[in-house]
């Protein structure tokens, strides 16, 4: 390879939007979220009735506007960044709390379905289905309450850097959603 | 593609992947039509949103992974529906 191929390369991988830690982490974690579903494709196979039978107790209604709001969101926050790139300090503060907001109605639609559940006295043990679903639904929703956190920092201190950084760990909620979603809620 | 554009794109499948379940489809068609919207939802968060169109050699690298989970993904979906 010559010296100017070396430099291509190097600069091909240091042009990543945002910090390269953030990006290790997103990578990390869509891993995490991809091998998770896939085991759960899998189990799914030894036992389609079933899985079938324990997904009819899901509301797939909520499920599919909680997407609509986290893709909202992420809109939103992808408008943040823009407007920190232009330097519009009180518009960024204005999206990114629309965003945080929008993410907290999905945890309050998720409580709800939990809440749901809990009545229906569904729980981890009732079916491997279950433990999937809460495993992978909670390990998200988890990160959809540390991207409201992040998003209240990254507000905070509202530089393009920081936006830049703060709403890629949004975006990467957004992507896990959008997967997750069809894989456990609607697939039958 | 701009982040609206994206964002509206994104909606749209979302309820026609929710109405393709509403409709009460079943089997291996209907599971893969569902995952192939999901799959163009997650090249869209990947290119518009998290910006990968801007760095098309990285964007290729995540189209590629993100084409085997789905593969994959479809693969069992339709070995379920086999069972």
């Amino acid at each position: 390879m010559s010296d100017s191929d070396e430099s291509g390369g190097e600069s091909d991988f240091y042009a990543l939007p945002g910090d390269l830690m953030m990006w290790i982490l997103i990578i990390s974690e869509l891993l995490v979220f991809g091998a998770g579903l896939l085991a759960f494709m899998a189990m799914r196979v030894t036992d389609p009735a079933g899985f079938t039978a324990a997904q009819g107790h899901l509301n797939a209604t909520a499920a599919g506007i909680n997407t609509v709001v986290l893709v909202t969101s992420g809109w939103l926050a992808a408008l943040a960044l823009k407007a920190s790139e232009a330097g519009q300090v009180a518009r960024v503060r204005l999206l990114l709390a629309a965003a945080a907001s929008l993410g907290m109605l999905f945890l309050w639609i998720k409580g709800m379905e939990y809440a749901g559940k809990a009545a229906e006295g569904i729980n981890f043990e009732t079916h491997t289905f279950f433990t999937f679903y809460f495993l992978l639904t909670g390990f998200h929703a988890l990160h959809v309450l540390a991207g409201i956190v992040i998003l209240a920092l990254v507000g905070w201190k509202a530089s393009p850097r920081n936006l830049e950084v703060g709403t890629a760990f949004w975006h990467m909620v957004d992507l896990v959603w959008v997967l997750l979603f069809p894989i456990i809620y609607l697939l039958r | 593609m701009t982040a609206t554009q994206g964002w509206l794109v994104l909606v749209a499948l979302s309820v026609g992947s929710t109405l393709l379940a509403w409709s009460g489809s079943t089997g291996a068609v209907a599971a893969v039509a569902i995952l192939a919207l999901a799959w163009v939802k997650a090249q869209i968060v990947l290119n518009v949103y998290l910006g990968l169109s801007q760095v098309p050699a990285w964007s290729r690298g995540f189209a590629f992974v993100l084409g085997l989970f789905m593969l994959g993904a479809m693969g069992l979906a339709v070995a379920a529906g086999a069972v």
